[in-house]
């Protein structure tokens, strides 16, 4: 069997499918408004007529390289490409500034690396276990996930909380526009195009991007000496220890969440950024660019690539909505994701485990031959720049949904999100709250529902108490650990 | 410095073409072909195989409905100059068909219409979109809904049991979204049965096939296509379908018809275009899509897929639509459902 698989994942036009497929994503991942989940319903048609092994494989590897390429925009442009790596703008871009970006997309490079080859070992070695885990989610486990997510606010409100929770809630709000899916009442707005609510993706786009370029019009014919020289590819001996360490326990953090139906690689980078803030020996120069911050971002993201794929192969689970795509890509190929996926086809399931190293190696081999030319584009003047990057904003927003009413929820976010940059209120935590404010309200709404009323359901199992102990922690966890310090002293 | 200067100019146009292509098949195009030799849409009278086709999905690249489109636009090809399926998703498909209602009445753009131009209706979910608005071409495939429980459930053997238990307990119902069409099918089994469930809305089926799986809830009433996986590794059983005839798939389980349940409801997908469209065109368009709704590839795509086919023509489409439309109303007024 092991020989049929390396024969099978090592055939050329396999690899070749595989690295068109990697490059692909990359470019997807960094153009702003192409998700990862975009990219592989896309491309999709194209496996239609290729046997099943091909098909997935590349699939893939879009799906790995566009999970990676969100951070090029990201460290470069203060442009998450993708919902994933919004959590690595914050700091990535901090590197760009000081003229360390090829530092940032080094680190970022080997932290998705790392993160997503955490996430194939376990995929490889435990995904029975782990699947099961994903049966014991239900509606109370996934309002406390989203809970815990949005305590996360308070991490990445920099040095003002108060200015991060306004922000926070300001997405909750926003999020809550449209049908509520629970009784179907329209809130806030009967405007067809506000139905199913404001399109999350549209909004990062015109906070992050948008606005920047708003910001960069001001000063547009200055030249500011960025220093864009790459001195070197692979982050230095320090900068390897940390990323080591940051993104291998990201990375089992991305697998986790990747392995929780429903819960994507955009949850999975911020939860990932938090934990690193909590462990770090230097919490306060998160949001500064530190170097730990985008390791564990990235190697959060791409944690839940491999992690995603342990349900659905396994169970037949999606464990996001690309492996939700990809159940529909096994399944035209005459195969059912599942239990007897293993039983029947071995050498697919096995082929797919190696795959994924294979799509994740051509993933750092790419990303860490084209770095000096991505940073080039930073040496762009600002007069072409700025016009690119509102030609993208435009098309990123408006392919959604092909949707012209999007690129207006973009502008807008964009004007807004200049104004709160001019009084210093970070950005990301309306993001945040936009993501997890639906999640956590339906799921709430439905957990009682099912309990008939009884908020007992909150409390009822182990997983239950394992996030309201995380939650508990997050929020608390620097206070106690100050009062401790303070006793002993 | 000028080599820098020129670096930075074919960077720059590099982002354009990258944006240019990505934007390219973000816009859906990634289905165009170009026309083949073989067929043409003339049978009808009007003559459309000079034509560009442009297809909407009202939901998004990856679904069903898309994947569905996309297959039979590849099959469709050759008919037309060539066919593009462009997405268009939003308010439940509202945004989708209303796109497609209000374009060109020339033929060019075909809309894929779903059971929702009855229930989003019904709801009063639909922000004007009405069915009137539409000239139905064809129905191509649909799905009935299917009673599903765990295999190891032993409480439920037959629906007798399961409607007898709902009668005495609360039997707690997984569906893909308040309102949507697995919603209604199960609210309406339970009319006929004179019982009542605990509704349970989820966003899109495989939430509530999850939750089934974990044993969250009691049953499901989903298509048969989304839970075959399971009742094929044995996961699953389910118990009854809500067709006229058995499912050829599952030929042992009964429908609730046969049970004493006069219930036939579920989904289904079909083509539309804007309603003064000519009928010469209406007919062409016609010729050509059903010849490839029965092509060996799509029907190969459909088996694999767990789809059922069902071809009506026009005028038995739009019956059909108006028939469930009415069924829609008065479950929706009864369950109070009604959005004010």
């Amino acid at each position: 069997m092991l020989m049929e698989v390396l024969q099978s994942a090592f055939n050329p036009i396999i690899l070749l499918y595989m690295v068109v497929g990697v490059a692909a994503g990359i470019c997807i991942g960094a153009l702003p408004g192409l998700t990862a989940t975009m990219g592989v319903a896309l491309l999709l048609p194209l496996t239609f007529g290729m046997d099943a092994t091909s098909g997935i494989l590349m699939l893939l590897g879009i799906y790995v390289g566009a999970i990676y390429g969100g951070s090029i925009s990201a460290v470069l442009l203060h442009t998450p490409g993708t919902p994933a790596s919004a959590a690595t703008a914050i700091d990535g871009y901090e590197f760009s500034k000081r003229g360390e970006a090829g530092r940032a997309l080094g680190i970022a490079t080997l932290g998705s690396y790392v993160g997503g080859i955490v996430s194939c070992i376990c995929l490889w070695l435990i995904s029975p276990q782990l699947a099961k885990l994903a049966l014991k989610f239900s509606s109370a486990e996934f309002f406390l996930l989203a809970l815990f997510g949005l305590c996360i606010i308070s991490n990445i409100s920099g040095k003002d909380m108060a200015k991060g929770l306004i922000c926070g809630f300001l997405g909750i709000l926003t999020a809550t526009i449209g049908i509520d899916s629970v009784t179907s009442y329209v809130r806030f707005s009967n405007n067809v195009n506000l139905l199913s609510g404001v399109q999350y993706i549209a909004v990062m786009i015109g906070l992050f991007a948008m606005s920047q370029a708003f910001e960069s019009i001001e000063d547009i014919f200055s030249k500011d000496e960025v220093n864009t020289k790459v001195t070197r590819l692979l982050p230095t001996k320090e900068d390897m220890k940390i990323i080591l360490k940051t993104s291998s326990v990201t990375g089992l953090i991305g697998t986790f969440i990747g392995i929780v139906p429903g819960a994507g690689a955009d949850i999975g980078s911020f939860v990932g950024y938090n934990a690193a803030r909590g462990f770090s020996k230097h919490p306060e120069l998160f949001g500064k660019g530190a170097p730990d911050a985008v390791a564990a971002s990235e190697g959060g993201n791409n944690g839940v690539t491999g992690g995603a794929l342990i349900p659905m192969l396994t169970l037949g689970v999606p464990g996001d909505a690309v492996a939700a795509i990809m159940i529909g890509a096994l399944t035209i190929q005459g195969l059912t994701p599942g239990p007897m996926l293993f039983e029947s086809n071995k050498v697919l399931v096995y082929t797919i485990f190696l795959g994924m190293f294979i799509a994740n190696t051509i993933m750092v081999l790419l990303g860490f031959s084209c770095i000096r030319l991505f940073t080039k584009v930073l040496s762009v003047p600002k007069t072409i720049l700025t016009p690119i990057i509102f030609a993208l904003c435009v098309i990123g927003s408006f392919a959604m949904r092909n949707n012209l009413f999007d690129v207006g929820i973009m502008l807008f976010a964009g004007i807004v999100g200049y104004f709160l940059g001019k009084v210093k209120i970070p950005t990301s935590p309306a993001i945040l709250g936009l993501i997890l404010g639906p999640m956590a309200e339906k799921n709430f709404r439905t957990a009682l529902l099912k309990s008939g009323g009884s908020p007992s359901v909150f409390f009822n199992t182990v997983i239950c108490w394992f996030f309201i102990i995380l939650i508990v922690v997050s929020l608390f966890g620097g206070r106690i650990k100050a009062l401790i310090k303070k006793r002993k002293a | 410095m000028k080599g820098k200067k020129l670096l930075s100019t074919v960077l720059a146009v590099a982002m354009v073409g990258a944006m240019l292509t990505g934007c390219g098949s973000a816009g859906g195009s990634g289905s165009t072909a170009p026309s083949g030799d073989s067929g043409s849409a003339s049978a009808g009278g009007a003559d459309l195989s000079g034509e560009s086709i442009t297809c909407i999905v009202p939901y998004d690249a990856g679904g069903g409905t898309d994947t569905v489109m996309r297959a039979l636009a590849d099959s469709a090809k050759g008919s037309f100059k060539n066919v593009t399926v462009e997405n268009r998703s939003g308010a439940g498909g509202a945004t989708g068909m209303l796109a497609g209602a209000t374009a060109k009445a020339d033929g060019t753009t075909v809309t894929m219409i779903t059971v929702e131009l009855a229930t989003l209706e019904a709801m009063g979910t639909n922000a004007g979109l009405t069915y009137s608005m539409f000239k139905p071409i064809m129905m191509v495939n649909s799905a009935c809904s299917a009673i599903t429980v765990k295999a190891d459930d032993d409480r439920f053997g037959s629906l007798e049991d399961l409607i007898e238990y709902s009668k005495s307990n609360e039997l707690q119902m997984g569906n893909s979204g308040n309102g949507a069409i697995w919603h209604l099918a199960a609210a309406g089994l339970a009319k006929t049965a004179g019982t009542e469930f605990k509704h349970v809305a989820y966003d899109g089926a495989a939430g509530a096939i999850t939750d089934l799986l974990g044993g969250h809830i009691d049953a499901v009433a989903v298509s048969y296509a989304e839970v075959a996986s399971y009742v094929e590794s044995g996961d699953l059983k389910v118990l009854a379908v809500m067709s006229e005839n058995r499912l050829e798939s599952i030929p042992d389980v009964p429908t609730c018809k046969e049970s004493g349940y006069d219930a036939v409801l579920g989904t289904w997908r079909g083509l539309g275009v804007p309603k003064d469209t000519p009928d010469e065109v209406v007919d062409a368009l016609y010729a050509a899509f059903s010849s490839a709704a029965e092509s060996d590839a799509f029907v190969e795509f459909m088996d694999n897929s767990n789809n059922v086919i069902e071809i009506l023509d026009g005028a038995a489409f739009e019956e059909r639509i108006k028939k469930d439309l009415e069924i829609y109303t008065g479950l929706v007024n009864d369950l109070g459902l009604k959005v004010q």
